[in-house]
C-alpha cells in the first residue's frame, strides 16, 4: 500500500504545482490591484491555446511564448477594462471580470470551435520513471520542476528587485507608493500582466495533460479560488503551500474515497476557515478590512 | 429642368408624417410580429452551449440546422426556424425549455445533450404536453420507467447498448475495471455492466466512480495500474473521456490494457489526438461507413462543403431527430401536439435492409448500432476508427434486443 500512497502524493504534487501556478497569479493581482479577477481561469485557458497555435504553426520552442503573449493580452485588458474599475465597488469587478470570462471562452469557441483540440506532451518528453515504488511521467516532472523553478524566480523577483519591493509596498499602501513619486498605473499594469502569464504558464503546461476546450478555464478557476482562500488572501507562501495540500490531499482521496475527489478541498477549505478565518498564513490587511 | 428647390429641402408637412410615422413604429411592431409569427414555425431547441458537452452540441446543432436548410427552411410550405436555448443544468434546461413553450410558442422541441438534463426535460414535455425529441441522451430510464407520451428519444438506452457490446468484450477478458462518471449516465453503465459481468462469472477488480469534470486522471490511473485488470469499462462523458486516454497515454498504458465504452462521440476521441487514441466503443453513426445508405451519404457530403470537416456521429444524431420531426409535421400537415406525435410514431428512416424508427410503445428509436475501434495507426485527422460490427446482427432482432417497453417499465398513457 505504501508503494501507491507515495505514487498518488507524487501525482498529487503535480497537480497541485499546476493549482499553484494559476493561484499565484489570483493571488498577486488582488493583493495588488483589490481585484477579484473572475476571468483568471480564461488566461489559463488563453495560455493552453496559444501553446497550441504557436505549436501547429512554429514547432515546439515557439510554445514558450504563449505566456508572453497571455501576458500581453492581460495587460490589454487592464489599460482597456480592468483600469476602470479600482474606484467601483467590489462586486462591480466580480460581475465585470465574469462577463469577460464569459466573452474569451465565447471568443475562442468561435475561434477555435467547441470540439476539444489535440495536444499532446512533446515526444522528447515522453516515457516514465519508476523510482522503486514511485512512478512518474517524464512531463509531469518537467512541470514540477518548471513550476518550482518559477516560484523559486518569482520570489527572488519580489524580494530583491525594486519593483518586486514597488509590488509589495504598493500592495499595502498604493497611495504612499504614488506619493514616492512612483507611477502606480504602470504597474498596476504590469502587474495584472504578470498574474495573467503566470496563468498563462499553467495553461501551456497543462495543455497537453487536460483538453484543450474553451471551457477547460471552469476546471481551473475554483481550485485556484480554494487555494487562494486556504492560503490567505495575497500570500505568496501562503497559495504554495495551500496548492501543493489541496492537490495531494485530492490524490489521496481518489485512492480511497473516489466521488468525493472534486468535493474534499471544498471541506479543507471550510476545516482551514474554521481553524484560522484569514486562511494559513493570511494576515490582516489594512485596505481590505 | 431646375425648378428653383433643392433637392435637399423636404417639405415641412413630408417631414411632419415622416417624422409621426418613425415615432407611431413601435406601436405597429407587435401587430407586425404577430404576422410574422403566425406564419413561421418554431421549433425550439434545447442544447448546452457552454460546458464540456459543448463539444458535441455543436454538432448537433450544426445537424439540426442543416436538416432544416435542406429543406429550403420550410415545413409544410411556410417558413420555418429553430430557437436554440442553452442547458445551464437540468433546473435551468426545464426553465428554458417553459421559455420556448410560453415565449417562443414552439411547436416541438429538440435537445437533451446530457442524460440529467433530458430527464428533468422530459418531465417538463409532459407537464406542457409539447412533444420533445430527445436528440442525445443515453439514460435507459429515459424510455423505461420515466418514458411518456410526448418524449422520443433517438440514443440507445445505455442497458440496450450494455447488451449489444458485452459479447465483444468477454473476449478481454472478464477482470474488469470499472470508471464511471458519478451521474446519471455513468451510474447506468455502471449498474448494467455489473449485471452482465457478473452474470457471465467475471469480476469487479475496481470500481470508481468520479465526478465530472475531473482534470486530473493521474491518481485513477495509477490505481488501475495497481489492480492489473482485463479491460477498462469506461463511462465517463466527452471532454472528460478525451482528458482520460490522454492521460492514459501520457502515462504509458496505452496498448497495455484495453479502453472500452458505449455511446461516445467521435468529437470525445478526435481531441484526444492521433497518438494518444486508444479503445473499443460503440456510436450510431460513422462518417465513413461505406454501408451508410444514400440521404446520409448527401448529409454528410453537405456537411462537410458546409463546415469544411467530416460529420460527427452527434451530426447525424442532430440531422436525423430534427429531419424525423420535420417530415412528421409535415406527414401530419398540422403542428398540434397529437398530430406531430402520431406523425413520429408512423416515420420511418433508413432503408428497407437497415430501416430505423421510432417504436410506438416507449417512443424509443430502434435502430442498430455500431462497433468501432480505432485503428492502429491513424494517418488521417478524422478517420480514426474501423467498424468491426454492427449490433444486432440480424435486423429482425432490433424489438427483441430493445426489449419489451412494459417489461422495460414504460407503462405510456394517451395523455
Amino acid at each position: 500500500m505504501l508503494d501507491v500512497l507515495l505514487s498518488q502524493v507524487a501525482a498529487g504534487l503535480v497537480l497541485g504545482g499546476l493549482y499553484v501556478l494559476i493561484a499565484i497569479g489570483l493571488s498577486i493581482i488582488f493583493g495588488l490591484l483589490g481585484i477579484v479577477n473572475f476571468a483568471h481561469g480564461n488566461f489559463f485557458a488563453l495560455g493552453a491555446y496559444f501553446a497550441l497555435t504557436l505549436y501547429q504553426y512554429l514547432g515546439w520552442p515557439a510554445v514558450l511564448l504563449a505566456p508572453v503573449l497571455v501576458g500581453v493580452v492581460g495587460m490589454a485588458v487592464e489599460r482597456t477594462l480592468i483600469r476602470q474599475l479600482y474606484d467601483k465597488e467590489p462586486l462591480v469587478s466580480l460581475i465585470v471580470t465574469f462577463a469577460l470570462a464569459l466573452m474569451i471562452e465565447a471568443l475562442l469557441r468561435l475561434i477555435y470551435g467547441g470540439i476539444g483540440q489535440p495536444f499532446n506532451q512533446p515526444p522528447f518528453l515522453s516515457g516514465i520513471y519508476l523510482w522503486g515504488p514511485v512512478l512518474i511521467t517524464k512531463y509531469r516532472l518537467t512541470v514540477f520542476l518548471t513550476t518550482i523553478a518559477l516560484l523559486i524566480g518569482l520570489w527572488a523577483f519580489m524580494q530583491f528587485t525594486p519593483f518586486g519591493r514597488i509590488l509589495r509596498a504598493g500592495s499595502r499602501d498604493p497611495e504612499m507608493v504614488g506619493l514616492l513619486g512612483i507611477r502606480l498605473p504602470r504597474v498596476l499594469t504590469a502587474v495584472f500582466g504578470l498574474g495573467c502569464a503566470l496563468a498563462g504558464v499553467a495553461g501551456m503546461l497543462a495543455a497537453p495533460l487536460w483538453t484543450v476546450i474553451p471551457s477547460m478555464s471552469e476546471n481551473a478557476i475554483m481550485p485556484a479560488f480554494v487555494v487562494v482562500v486556504i492560503g490567505g488572501l495575497g500570500s505568496f507562501a501562503g497559495a504554495v503551500i495551500a496548492g501543493l495540500l489541496v492537490g495531494v490531499i485530492t490524490a489521496l482521496t481518489i485512492q480511497f474515497q473516489p466521488d468525493a475527489a472534486n468535493a474534499v478541498m471544498y471541506v479543507f477549505m471550510a476545516a482551514v476557515l474554521l481553524v484560522r478565518p484569514r486562511g494559513l498564513l493570511g494576515e490582516r490587511w489594512e485596505r481590505f478590512e | 429642368m431646375n425648378t428653383g428647390k433643392s433637392s435637399l429641402v423636404v417639405p415641412r408637412r413630408q417631414a411632419l408624417l415622416g417624422a409621426a410615422a418613425i415615432a407611431a413604429a413601435p406601436l405597429a411592431r407587435p401587430f407586425i410580429g404577430y404576422a410574422a409569427a403566425a406564419e413561421t414555425i418554431k421549433i425550439g431547441l434545447l442544447l448546452a452551449k457552454t460546458g464540456d458537452i459543448a463539444a458535441q452540441t455543436e454538432y448537433l446543432a450544426n445537424g439540426t440546422y442543416l436538416a432544416l436548410e435542406e429543406r429550403g427552411n420550410k415545413i409544410m410550405g411556410q417558413p420555418a426556424e429553430l430557437v436554440w436555448l442553452d442547458e445551464p443544468s437540468p433546473q435551468g434546461s426545464q426553465q428554458n425549455m417553459q421559455k420556448l413553450v410560453q415565449e417562443n410558442k414552439v411547436v416541438a422541441i429538440l435537445g437533451g445533450s446530457l442524460s440529467s438534463n433530458g430527464l428533468a426535460e422530459q418531465a417538463t414535455a409532459a407537464q406542457l404536453k409539447i412533444p420533445f425529441v430527445c436528440n442525445n441522451a443515453a439514460a435507459t430510464d429515459m424510455s423505461g420507467k420515466n418514458c411518456n407520451h410526448y418524449t422520443f428519444r433517438l440514443n440507445t438506452p445505455v442497458a440496450v447498448q450494455a447488451a449489444m457490446f458485452a459479447p465483444y468484450l468477454m473476449g478481454y477478458g472478464k477482470k474488469w475495471y470499472f470508471i464511471t462518471a458519478n451521474y446519471a449516465f455513468g451510474q447506468d453503465i455502471a449498474k448494467s455492466f455489473k449485471e452482465i459481468l457478473i452474470k457471465a462469472g467475471g469480476t469487479v477488480v475496481g470500481d470508481d466512480s468520479v465526478p465530472l469534470n475531473t482534470p486530473d486522471y493521474s491518481s485513477f490511473i495509477l490505481k488501475i495500474r495497481q489492480a492489473k485488470p482485463d479491460m477498462i469499462l469506461g463511462g465517463v462523458p466527452a471532454g472528460d473521456l478525451s482528458t482520460f486516454l490522454k492521460q492514459w497515454n501520457e502515462i504509458g498504458m496505452k496498448g497495455t490494457i484495453p479502453v472500452c465504452e458505449i455511446a461516445i462521440g467521435d468529437t470525445d476521441i478526435w481531441a484526444v489526438g492521433q497518438e494518444a487514441a486508444t479503445g473499443l466503443y460503440t456510436s450510431l453513426w460513422w462518417y465513413d461507413n461505406p454501408n451508410n445508405p444514400p440521404d446520409e451519404k448527401a448529409m454528410a457530403a453537405d456537411y462537410q462543403k458546409k463546415y469544411g470537416k467530416p460529420a460527427a456521429d452527434k451530426a447525424w444524431m442532430g440531422w436525423i431527430a430534427a429531419k424525423s420531426l420535420f417530415e412528421s409535421i409535415e406527414q401530419a400537415k398540422s403542428t398540434e401536439t397529437e398530430a406531430i406525435i402520431k406523425g413520429l410514431e408512423s416515420w420511418k428512416g433508413g432503408t428497407a435492409a437497415n430501416p430505423y424508427y421510432w417504436r410506438k410503445g416507449d417512443h424509443q428509436m430502434l435502430l442498430r448500432n455500431l462497433v468501432v475501434q480505432v485503428k492502429p495507426k491513424i494517418t488521417d485527422k478524422w478517420d480514426y476508427f474501423d467498424v468491426k460490427g454492427v449490433v444486432p446482427q440480424n435486423v429482425a432482432d432490433l424489438e427483441k434486443v430493445f426489449g419489451d417497453p412494459v417489461a422495460n417499465g414504460c407503462h405510456m398513457t394517451a395523455t
